[in-house]
């Protein structure tokens, strides 16, 4: 058989080859197939699951084809803005509130209320505080998943450094007063810095609003054109984190060069290596410890959730987390504006099938034992099973508060993050840096709103 | 008869030849520009487009998703970097802190190590391609060694230091030491320099060294009266592009502190403030005006560098034709 004849030959069993591992969906589909790319920030560890789900999606809506397009964590702000902004972006992204909201009031994403009419979606099936996280100007622009609620309010317990440090490991704190008295017992330092950590009480602007929230305070109002932040109990919170910080972890520098270079995603956070006790986390943080170590998540006289501590001392204070402050919050899927009205109709298929098709976020957040923001997924009794401490975590989603904020959010939470910053190294009390840093972040707020209620009179 | 063809043929070549010669002469310039037009195809498209359009935006209000012509605000971007904009003087001062140490730093030690590098020791070869390997390593990878080099409580670094005795330093998470370790990752990559200033060593004529050593100069004065005047032409060049390059300081700081700069932003240098403007808060127009400012200060101080040149380079064949 000549050279030539062998060549074509390979060529048509390679041409017959792609037409057998191209998706089921061509040849189930009898019209024009819609080709979608879905933006997302999954990551690897994630993309099998993720490709289950697609697969769902496609067997029962063969005419589109989802082409999941993994992104990396790093460069994600320029690859987001660049996507979203170009004449062709993906068919739809994954993106935070913040974000949403940025590409809402430019005009890059439509709302797609009406597609909720017409599909009949029953938005009810979501926690209120989840999908009220999705609505800029009353308008509806992505259907969440994974949950808001959960980022905060949630700390991991080392049970077995609770016993050997004298106290009842089924007995986690509960206040702020508690907190102190165990981290300080716990805690080991050498003049290099923190050995064993009790708990670390920072971590940006971010950290701050949380613990605001147990201190019965409040960073802005419902309607997000006043910021809150400043009040007493404010000032107290901010008082308290840089009093722990400094008197029981030795100051801001021993915390940051704790966790220097580790993250809970890998093996090398000092949780694995019984180094802290009391951990902040989100409800990814199962998945990952599962993952890292399958014995030590599997020991559950090892471990334990526990809510966020309030201050003991505020007879108004409580548990509380908060939802959709911060930027790896409150995830939608949004549609670029620019597409044609049949891809954008595929486009909320997908995002639908992802938000409430018990196939869709459900069972890919079930896959990673954390939550899901549709409240009937998370009373299946199996999660008690693949996780221990689901009542907590249930409690922790109930217990979280929305937080309002706006476009120019990013902007406010530098400030707000730099104000910390300044108390915890000293350079200006608490009071004086949140003060300074209210009037500075309400100019530019009301800036915005100015131009906000101009635009839209 | 065929010596008399063959002789024909050859007067026909070179005729053919002569012919090509001179058309080649009278269109060199045409020549010239067909052989440049790649690069200058690509300085317009890649640069001077970018560039025109860039200093466009800078007058607009262009934020992400501005559909259409973005609004003309005149000088308002400009204005309120200067009146407002506070990260705008903390994030300059970075760089020239930065620029002030790094660039001579780098230069001192790029010209210590051609020096060495430039004595007849066997082996010589091996030592330049070691000290060179360093700059052929990403500047990522590069970053993230640094990071874990620089580690408080694990790092080589602050291990050492505590072996001999030393307080630990702590690089990235101080305030104080950010810049620091800033300066001294950028000598990481001091092998491009090295290589320019190994190049212009071996060009210096021997026997200047001769005559210095017979009128009984010390490798001292053969240094600073022979080596150091005909290197200043190297010098001057690299001190050019070290200054353009740190100015436009971005990546390892992004890889090693994060877009915010570290704690208090004491390692928020000029670009990550641009970067910052245009894809955390979408203000494409504000970050265009940034980086206008920041090329017409690497312009200017290129101009004062080049005008003051005179004064303090040596270039000995133009002196040698001027006399």
């Amino acid at each position: 058989m000549k050279v030539s004849r062998l060549f074509g030959l390979a060529i048509a069993v390679m041409m017959l080859l792609s037409l057998g591992l191209a998706p089921t969906l061509a040849a189930d589909c009898e019209g024009e197939v819609i080709e979608l790319e879905f933006m997302n920030w999954w990551g690897a560890a994630r993309e099998a699951l993720m490709d289950t789900l697609i697969g769902h999606f496609q067997e029962e809506n063969p005419c589109i084809r989802i082409i999941n397009q993994v992104q990396p964590w790093d460069n994600r702000a320029e690859l987001l803005a660049t996507a979203a902004a170009s004449s062709n972006p993906p068919g739809i992204i994954m993106s935070t509130r913040p974000e949403t909201y940025q590409f809402a009031i430019n005009g890059l994403i439509i709302p797609i209320d009406s597609f909720v009419e017409a599909h009949g979606t029953d938005l009810s099936v979501f926690y209120d505080g989840e999908i009220g996280l999705q609505y800029w100007n009353g308008e509806l622009y992505g259907l969440p998943m994974p949950t808001a609620g959960g980022l905060t309010s949630l700390y991991i317990y080392n049970k077995d450094m609770l016993r050997d440090a004298g106290y009842d490991p089924e007995a986690p704190p509960k206040t702020w007063q508690e907190l102190e008295e165990m981290s300080a017992a716990i805690t080991v330092a050498d003049p290099m810095g923190v050995d064993v950590m009790g708990t670390q009480v920072i971590g940006g602007d971010a950290a701050f609003v949380s613990w605001l929230y147990t201190n019965n305070g409040r960073y802005s109002s419902d309607d997000g054109r006043t910021l809150l932040f400043n009040s007493p109990e404010g000032i107290e919170t901010l008082e308290w984190m840089v009093n722990f910080t400094n008197n029981i972890n030795g100051g801001v520098e021993n915390v940051t060069d704790f966790f220097q270079d580790t993250a809970f995603a890998q093996g090398d956070h000092p949780w694995y290596e019984d180094q802290i006790a009391f951990l902040r986390i989100n409800t990814s943080f199962y998945g990952h410890y599962n993952v890292n170590d399958p014995e030590g998540y599997a020991d559950s006289s090892h471990w334990g959730t526990m809510l966020r501590p309030y201050n003991g001392d505020n007879p108004d204070a409580t548990h509380a987390g908060t939802t959709g402050y911060n930027y790896s919050g409150a995830w939608a899927y949004t549609i670029p504006a620019v597409h044609p009205p049949e891809k954008q109709e595929a486009a909320f298929k997908f995002a639908e099938f992802i938000g409430v098709h018990p196939l869709g976020g459900c069972a890919f957040l079930f896959a990673q034992s954390r939550p899901s923001p549709v409240k009937e997924c998370n009373e299946n009794p199996a999660y008690y099973e693949v996780n221990p401490t689901w009542s907590v975590v249930l409690e922790g989603l109930a217990t979280d508060v929305a937080v309002s904020i706006t476009p120019v959010q990013g902007q406010l939470s530098e400030l707000l993050a730099n104000a910390v910053e300044e108390a915890l190294f000293g350079v200006k009390s608490p009071a004086d840096a949140l003060n300074d840093a209210h009037a500075e972040m309400q100019a530019l707020l009301d800036e915005f709103w100015a131009e906000f209620d101009a635009a839209n009179m | 008869m065929q010596a008399s063809i063959k002789r024909r043929q050859t007067q026909s070549e070179t005729t053919w030849k002569v012919r090509l010669q001179e058309w080649w002469f009278r269109n060199r310039a045409l020549i010239g520009f067909v052989f440049i037009f790649p690069w200058f195809a690509g300085f317009i498209i890649f640069d001077a487009a970018p560039f025109v359009y860039n200093l466009y935006l800078s007058f607009t209000d262009y934020q992400i998703g501005t559909v259409g012509t973005p609004p003309w605000i005149g000088l308002d971007n400009y204005t309120k970097i200067f009146s407002e904009d506070k990260l705008f003087g903390k994030s300059m001062y970075n760089t020239v802190y930065y620029l002030g140490f790094s660039v001579p730093l780098r230069l001192i030690f790029a010209f210590l190590i051609a020096l060495i590098l430039n004595l007849r020791v066997r082996g010589m070869e091996l030592y330049r391609t070691l000290f060179y390997v360093p700059s052929v390593v990403p500047l990522v990878a590069a970053t993230v060694i640094f990071a874990g080099f620089l580690n408080t409580r694990y790092g080589f670094l602050n291990q050492f230091l505590v072996l001999i005795g030393a307080t630990p330093v702590r690089w990235l998470s101080s305030p104080d030491a950010i810049k620091p370790s800033l300066i001294l990752l950028s000598l990481w990559g001091f092998g491009g320099q090295m290589i320019i200033f190994l190049a212009g060593l071996q060009s210096i004529p021997e026997d200047l060294y001769e005559a210095a050593a017979i009128d009984g100069g010390t490798g001292w004065h053969r240094l600073i009266y022979i080596t150091v005047p005909l290197m200043t032409p190297t010098i001057f060049f690299n001190l050019l592009l070290g200054l353009i390059g740190g100015f436009q300081i971005f990546e390892q700081v992004f890889i090693l502190i994060g877009t915010n700069g570290g704690p208090l932003q004491a390692g928020l240098v000029y670009m990550l403030h641009v970067y910052n403007k245009a894809f955390r808060d979408f203000e494409f127009g504000y970050s265009a005006a940034l980086s206008v400012i920041l090329f017409l200060i690497i312009f200017v101080l290129t101009i004062l560098l080049v005008y003051t040149s005179n004064r303090w380079v040596f270039y000995g064949d133009a002196q040698d034709d001027e006399s």
